[in-house]
């Protein structure tokens, strides 16, 4: 028998095409950097084919919808290019790079409670006592209180009903949304006004959403204001006082962190007054939200973004707002000037060349 | 491993194709398992087409690129899949095969070495053989899965061309990536 070749560097000796094949069949990101780091030339190929991002497009088909990638600390000091590189070489390293921390980004902890803030309820019969607020509450009472929501009144019971909320981050990966249907424990047989099925939808809005009063769900929203990129099946819901769990086929990488929830069909009639009406008493959305170091800024409203990456924030919680940019800046303005006073004009300089 | 074909069990239906291997070994294949290598079956179907009066075993398909070695492998692998004109099993019959197949596969691949796996892809890349790529190329693929970097570079035989510096900034960068790794 012919002896064999110990020498076994596939990605020399099998061409492109199949290379890219086996490479493709890694799941996890750690297995590509762990590629990069074997020798120069698998580097180089990783990065050449981009692998990274192709492996965080398997991940997430949505991402197709972004068009480019910027990292963000390069704003303030030029791209360096080395000798013999070329902007097309740094550009593909630097996305290697964000795709790989972002599909390490995408793979850890499921979170619940993905939802911050309602946004909008397509009716609702009485305000404020039986607001859209109240489905971010588990339970369907707070004391003697009630908590759930309501909407108007319908002789249809084909008429549907929609909700509309903001998700904790402006990237999330959804993978169910759990929805309990109101019970009226204080209405003659117990109904329950669920509706007849469900459906999900993950979009972004158009434009930067508008507090009124601090608060979303004062602003009068239209149907026109939000933009749909996921629309799930549709799932029917039963007519029982439980929280029901409707997993997504897939999980889905919510873009822009607007979730809708669709309600088809109603059930129940009101005794009172013969009219047909739906009411919630919980939402809830199950995912990984992504927040810094990435985030979003929408190009226009066809669809296409920019994924920001900025690996110097490493916020805590609650400081979303704060300009970083403008700190890390501020922070190497005064290293350089040995802690000198700064002027606010020395803000508005250009960097200096380091 | 033989590099003669292993006596075919007594089948009416099936046809029997010559192979000829890159070290002129002839190898005696049924139909039902040749036509898993694409190339083949569209060679064999242009001989058709061209009119040979006899079909199967006297029409011998040239392989200049496969050794026996690898041959004798791929169709010893294409021989344990599925055949896709077999009789139905009942259920134990198929978890019986699926267990045979598994045992099969893993005793395939415990002894080969990183060449020998190239040249079993690189063949059945050229016999557009689907199975057998798809199966050795995740052979390969898992020579690299939560492997160390030391495993895979031993295992390729690839040279570290990075600075020491170079290496371990890269390592502190990306640290997440190299922990809970197989030391193999």
């Amino acid at each position: 028998m012919r002896r064999m070749d110990n020498r076994g560097d596939f990605i020399q000796r099998l061409g492109l095409d199949i290379s890219i094949n086996i490479l493709n069949l890694l799941d996890d990101p750690s297995d590509l950097v762990r590629a990069c780091a074997v020798s120069r030339s698998w580097s180089q190929f990783v990065i050449e084919n981009s692998l990274c991002k192709q492996l965080c497009l398997k991940l997430f088909p949505e991402l197709s919808s972004v068009t480019h990638v910027i990292e963000v600390e390069n704003l303030i000091e030029p791209v360096k290019i080395s000798a013999g590189g070329s902007p097309e070489w740094e550009r593909l390293k630097r996305d290697n790079r964000v795709y790989a921390f972002f599909a390490r980004g995408l793979t850890p902890l499921i979170k619940k409670d993905c939802i911050i803030e309602p946004i909008s309820a397509s009716s609702t019969d009485n305000y404020p006592d039986e607001s859209i607020q109240n489905t971010l509450e588990p339970e369907d009472r707070i004391g003697f209180r009630a908590s759930y929501w309501s909407s108007k009144g319908e002789s249809d019971p084909n008429v549907p009903e929609i909700l509309t909320y903001k998700l904790v981050a402006q990237l999330c990966v959804v993978t169910e949304i759990q929805v309990q249907p109101f019970q009226a424990y204080f209405q003659f047989g117990f109904p329950i006004y669920s509706s007849k099925a469900v459906r999900f939808r993950l979009g972004y809005s158009r434009y930067p959403l508008e507090l009124v009063d601090g608060m979303l769900i004062h602003h009068r929203w239209s149907d026109n204001d939000f933009i749909w990129m996921y629309t799930s099946p549709e799932f029917p819901v039963a007519q029982e006082n439980e929280l029901q769990k409707f997993k997504l086929p897939e999980a889905v990488l919510c873009i822009g962190g607007i979730l809708q929830v669709e309600l088809l069909g109603r059930v129940q009639k009101q005794e009172m007054d013969g009219l047909y009406y739906i009411c919630v008493s919980h939402v809830q959305v199950v995912g990984r939200p992504l927040s810094s170091p990435f985030d979003i800024d929408t190009l226009d409203s066809s669809g296409k973004f920019t994924l920001k990456y900025n690996p110097e924030t490493q916020l805590p919680e609650g400081e979303a707002d704060t300009p970083s940019r403008l700190r890390t800046f501020t922070t190497r303005l005064l290293q350089l000037l040995g802690n000198g006073p700064v002027g606010n004009n020395e803000l508005d300089e250009e960097p200096p060349v380091l | 491993m033989s590099n003669t074909s292993e006596n075919p069990k007594p089948s009416s239906s099936s046809a029997k194709m010559t192979l000829k291997t890159s070290d002129n070994e002839l190898f005696e294949v049924e139909e039902a398992v040749a036509m898993k290598f694409c190339t083949v079956k569209q060679y064999f179907e242009d001989e058709k087409d061209s009119d040979v009066a006899a079909r199967g075993s006297t029409t011998v398909i040239p392989l200049p690129n496969v050794h026996s070695a690898v041959l004798a492998t791929l169709i010893s692998y294409g021989k344990k899949l599925p055949q896709s004109n077999a009789v139905a099993d009942n259920h134990e019959e198929e978890e019986t095969k699926k267990k045979e197949r598994k045992k099969y596969e893993q005793g395939l691949l415990k002894n080969l070495m990183p060449g020998e796996l190239l040249d079993l892809i690189s063949a059945a890349n050229y016999l557009d053989f689907k199975e057998g790529l798809e199966f050795f190329n995740q052979a390969l693929a898992d020579h690299i899965q939560n492997k160390s970097v030391e495993y895979v570079r031993k295992f390729f035989g690839i040279k570290n061309d990075y600075e020491p510096h170079e290496e371990e900034k890269y390592r502190e960068e990306y640290a997440w990536a190299f922990e809970g790794v197989d030391e193999d």
